[in-house]
């Protein structure tokens, strides 16, 4: 039984195709001989015999295509003959009209303008009228894809031969003749495109589209056409041209179209001229389908021209023309007549213009903001509520906060920006966060300090997510590691908030404190600490200026109460080690400073540690870390007289000789001995206090305290740490170290280190004691100058 | 035979300026053409009749030439129906005795019908110079051909008219003239005010009609002359389509009404639309043809176009 085969579609077009071009091979090889032999009659014939296939309604869009260039690439040998013919002077009567005679439209038609295109090239007839005659028997083909065709062929075979020029040269016709041409064909060409979408099944309306969409091109070339005119000026395109686009685009209600014609339009015509036009145009999108895309018609307008402002070679924008104040108020047009234009279009709109005043106005502040109160306006009107951060206008609308941003890279300009942050107010928690961090991180990149104390006050007025508990805040705690990231870059925003006034600063430090105390427990821990920093910082700049400002006393213990009331509230959060450091630090500073009464603050200071030392640390490694720094700060300090000295260094001892245990009790007690050797009271008058004798009594306490310690392998490293002690001390010329100590003290960690078990710790301990009798052999070998003696050293 | 009826002779008849007079193709009856000298009405018909004799010498009953301008219907091939007939006389009764040509001349001869061969009737002029002789004259026939010319019509209104079919359809259709001569150009525009059905394309056909006989006896014979497709696909409405057809490339003759009381040829322009269906929608306006001078070439380019006087239609 034979099978029959049925084709699919796409098989279907190929044969019909091949056919179709079968016939073109066979016909154009018949037109050529017979144009070879001078029949021009026959020719014609055969030539209309060919181009009857573009009758056909059985091809695609793509298969007609494909034919129709065929049979264009044969219609050009005609023309090509007919040219050369009447070029030789072989004109043949009333060619135009015997054209006309072809029974069927579309030969005719294709025929009449291959013969007109001839008539015009050899000045055969009136080019004005010949065109003007073309273009209007073409309306004899209504259907849209030969019609497209027909007239595109229409349009490219009169590509080069349009009138050109303002003068008519004899009867040959203006600018102004092709102008009418062209939008003439533009507008009938437009209409058979709209018209294939509404012919057909509904079902076929994607297809259709794809269909529409390949077809577009035939469309826009005859905008490239019209822009292609060399003698085209602003003033035509102002009054002949663009009107009549618009009006053709504007009635023809179809989205498709109007979204394509109105990006061409944008695209093939010079800035020059969209510069001239711009309230016609955005007038006219006002005007399109509500499914028409506006918003991205007009933000390519606005980059196109934003980026025409940008231009080296280009002029920029004329000053006549108010760019910005044009698109702003016909965007606003544009939204008032689209009721249902989605609520993030609306701010990419405001995106566009924001980029548009920045790119060609960039020394217009007042431009941006106006964008902004736009904003705010509408949303105003919209009665918008908080924006969900996963929704599309939330994300929009950063966009348009995030360009201010990062156009000026300058957080104290985008602070000029009043409607800057009650936009911020729309924002969900999540999304405010991240806006904020953003604007911090911005200052912090560009290292943009904050020189008032309004300034400071706004800015973290705005970023108070990143300061203080909010309301709408989620329940649920954060990432423990992301917070900390969080807060460390407020620590490091603090540093930025300075200005070379140290008055000014003052007020800066205590706005920032008012922001920042309000940041509960977890966050004062990162952020209180810069701020005291600061004030240390602040009160030595005084102390710079003091020659200048008499009250720089006066100033300096306030702040020092500033940064004392501060550190209260880090030990109110329970922060206890890192006030006791603050402390320690700001004890440091005033006995550093020396204003008037530093004695007494400095003890307050010394003497807030030693309480929260006594009071608050209770755990035996924090607590020999915290006298060790207590006792290394006092070391440092020399604004106490003795009156002062002696309670802070006996107390010193006595919490070292309490430590519970035995190891840190040693320690504590050999690092105390360093107070009395290298501190320093207002009777040493700076210098060095170097009371042999008690430092020798505390290394002797130490050694003492390390004899009682059961584990042999921590005490004998204890020796070797004792041993360094002596060493040093000696070295520094503390005449109750002698020699025989040391020996004593070498010999006994002789003994002992060989009862110690081999292991990696008795191997540092043994390195530690080599490398220790190495510096005395060292010394030995080659004693400095005016260094002690080791003679009698037994290495 | 000759000896028998006595000695024959051959009849010429050339016409005065034969050379230089122009010709005109006409049909036939059996379809092919032939060209003819073409004259026009009122003008003189002069020339010379050439008889050659066979024999030595021909006795006749006298010799005429006459001009005769006539109706046949082929129904009725016994009756020719003679509106015109000239006689002249070219000899009396008596004897040739040697070749002899005459002279002769119908001056300002009303030739008032154009030549015409149609499907059921033919007009026809011809002379005939007559050799009377007892027995069977002998004669010779020449057919010439006529064209009638007309002036500019003074009245030449334009044709327009809206047409439809309720709810589907409504268009409105001008052509610029009612009376065209033969070499002319029909121009116009088509409006469509209201498109329902789904038009395929669009022709304009031009009609011959000749109509023979009278009263119950009438014949119709329709003949399209021309097929001219104006419009490819469906419009919308709003659309204006042109129209120009050139009707010189087409085999076409004057609008002859009631000729003789024997026949008439009208033409009609048949405006016809044709849906997806293959349904045709049309409607026929008769337009005059007239025959017009040929004065020299002021023939207009071949892209006259059409100014109509209203704007189309507001969509």
């Amino acid at each position: 039984m034979p099978q029959t085969h049925q084709l699919s579609p796409q098989e279907e077009q190929e044969k019909l195709l091949d056919e179709a071009m079968q016939v073109v091979k066979v016909q154009s090889f018949q037109m050529k001989r017979c144009l070879d032999k001078a029949k021009l009659m026959d020719g014609l014939k055969h030539a209309s015999n060919m181009l009857s296939e573009l009758r056909t309604s059985l091809l695609s869009p793509k298969s007609y295509y494909e034919l129709y260039m065929a049979i264009c690439d044969e219609l050009r040998h005609l023309e090509q003959y007919l040219h050369d013919e009447f070029q030789k002077g072989h004109k043949v009567a009333d060619l135009y009209e015997l054209v006309q005679y072809a029974g069927n439209i579309i030969p005719r038609l294709y025929l009449l303008v291959t013969v007109g295109v001839v008539y015009i090239k050899t000045h055969e007839a009136n080019r004005k009228d010949i065109i003007k005659d073309l273009v209007e028997m073409c309306r004899g083909v209504q259907h849209p894809l030969r019609g497209l065709f027909l007239r595109n062929y229409l349009l490219q075979c009169t590509r080069n031969i349009l009138p050109d020029c303002e003068e008519s040269e004899e009867f040959g016709g203006t600018i102004k003749d092709s102008i009418d041409f062209i939008l003439l064909n533009f507008s009938e060409m437009n209409k058979l495109w709209v018209r294939m979408q509404h012919q057909g099944h509904t079902r076929d309306r994607e297809k259709r589209e794809k269909e529409r969409m390949e077809l577009r091109i035939l469309v826009g070339t005859n905008l490239v056409r019209l822009s292609q005119l060399d003698s085209m000026t602003q003033d035509f395109y102002k009054k002949n041209v663009l009107p009549g686009v618009l009006e053709q685009v504007v009635s023809c209600r179809d989205y498709i179209a109007q979204e394509y014609l109105m990006e061409c339009i944008i695209q093939v015509f010079p800035d020059e001229f969209h510069l001239q036009t711009l309230n016609n145009f955005l007038r006219a999108c006002a005007e399109l389908h509500k499914q028409v895309n506006v918003k991205n018609i007009i933000i390519a307008l606005i980059d196109r021209l934003a980026m025409f402002a940008h231009r080296d070679d280009g002029t920029g924008i004329p000053n006549d023309i108010k760019l910005f104040d044009i698109f702003s108020q016909q965007v606003a047009t544009v939204i008032q007549a689209r009721e249902d234009m989605p609520t993030e279009d609306i701010v990419s709109l405001q995106v566009s213009l924001i980029n548009l005043a920045l790119k060609c106005y960039p020394d217009r502040v007042d431009y941006v903001d106006k964008v902004l109160e736009t904003t705010v306006d509408i949303f105003n009107r919209l009665n918008l509520q908080r924006l969900e951060s996963s929704s599309a206008v939330n994300k929009e609308l950063a966009r348009l906060l995030k360009i201010p941003v990062d156009v000026y890279n300058n957080l104290l300009t985008v602070l000029q920006l009043d409607h800057f942050s009650p936009l911020f107010e729309y924002f969900d928690f999540e999304s405010r966060k991240s806006m904020t961090a953003y604007v911090i991180n911005n200052a912090l990149d560009n290292n943009m300090y904050i020189p008032t104390q309004k300034q400071v006050d706004s800015i973290l007025t705005l970023v108070s997510p990143l300061i203080q508990d909010q309301n709408d805040q989620p329940q649920e705690e954060e990432d423990p590691e992301d917070f900390a990231e969080e807060q460390t870059m407020m620590g490091r925003f603090i540093n930025l908030l300075f200005t070379d006034d140290p008055d000014q600063q003052y007020l800066i430090l205590t706005s920032a404190r008012n922001h920042f105390g309000n940041g509960g427990n977890r966050r004062i821990k990162y952020t209180l600490p810069p701020l005291v920093f600061n004030a240390f910082k602040l009160a030595y700049r005084f102390k710079e200026v003091a020659e200048e400002d008499d009250k720089w006393d006066k100033k300096c213990q306030k702040i020092f109460r500033f940064c004392h009331q501060t550190i209260g509230a880090l030990i109110k959060a329970e922060y206890a080690e890192l006030s006791l450091r603050l402390f320690l630090q700001g004890g440091l500073a005033a006995g550093e400073i020396g204003f008037e009464n530093h004695e007494t603050v400095a003890y307050e200071f010394m003497s807030q540690a030693f309480s929260l030392y006594e009071d608050e640390i209770s755990d035996s490694k924090a607590q020999l870390a915290a006298i060790t720094l207590i006792i290394a700060t006092f070391e440092r300090m020399s604004c106490f007289g003795e009156e002062n000295h002696e309670p802070l260094r006996t107390q010193c001892a006595l919490a070292a000789s309490k430590l519970l245990k035995k190891p840190d009790q040693c320690r504590g007690v050999s690092v105390c001995s360093h107070l009395f050797w290298s501190g320093k009271t207002i009777e040493s008058d700076g210098k060095e206090i170097r009371d042999g004798k008690r430092v020798m009594e505390c290394l002797k306490k130490s050694l003492r305290i390390a004899n009682q310690c059961m584990d042999n392998s921590v005490q004998v490293q204890l020796f070797v740490e004792i041993l360094n002690r002596y060493i040093y001390f000696y070295e520094r010329g503390n005449e109750q170290v002698t020699i025989q100590v040391l020996n004593q003290l070498i010999e006994k960690i002789r003994d002992d280190l060989p009862n110690l078990e081999g292991n990696e710790e008795t191997e540092q301990i043994n390195k530690h004691f080599q490398n220790t009798l190495e510096h005395l052999r060292m010394k030995q070998e080659s004693p400095e100058p005016d260094g002690p003696t080791y003679e009698g050293l037994v290495i | 035979m000759s000896f028998l009826f006595g000695s024959s002779a051959e009849i010429d008849i050339v016409l005065d300026g034969q050379a230089s007079r122009k010709q005109a193709e006409i049909k036939t009856e059996d379809g092919k053409k032939e060209k003819l000298f073409l004259y026009y009405d009122g003008e003189t018909v002069t020339g010379k009749v050439n008889i050659t004799l066979k024999g030595k010498k021909l006795e006749h009953q006298g010799i005429k030439i006459e001009f005769i301008g006539q109706i046949e219907l082929y129904y009725d091939r016994g009756n020719h129906h003679e509106f015109t007939s000239l006689v002249k006389e070219l000899a009396r009764p008596g004897e040739l005795t040697q070749s002899t040509t005459f002279d002769f001349e119908f001056i300002q001869v009303e030739k008032p019908y154009e030549s015409y061969t149609g499907a059921n009737v033919r007009l026809r002029y011809f002379l005939r110079v007559t050799i009377a002789k007892r027995l069977t004259d002998v004669t010779r026939e020449m057919d010439i051909i006529v064209h009638t010319l007309s002036q500019y019509p003074e009245m030449n209104n334009s044709i327009k008219m809206e047409v439809g079919i309720e709810d589907c359809l409504h268009i409105e259709f001008e052509y610029n003239k009612s009376k065209y001569h033969l070499k002319d150009v029909i121009v116009g525009k088509i409006y469509f005010l209201l498109v329902r059905i789904k038009i395929k394309h669009m022709e304009l056909a031009i009609i011959k009609r000749e109509t023979t006989g009278s009263g119950p006896n009438t014949f119709n014979e329709n003949e399209t002359i021309a097929k001219y497709e104006i419009m490819d696909g469906a419009p919308v409405r709003g659309e204006s389509i042109p129209i120009r057809l050139f009707l010189a490339g087409y085999d076409l003759t004057p609008t002859m009404r009631d000729i003789n009381k024997k026949f008439s040829v009208r033409y009609y322009l048949n405006l016809v639309l044709v849906d997806e269906e293959e349904r045709r929608y049309f409607k026929q306006q008769e337009i005059t043809l007239w025959r017009k001078p040929d004065k020299g070439a002021t023939k207009k380019p071949g892209y006259v176009s059409f100014t109509p006087h209203s704007q189309q239609v507001e969509s």
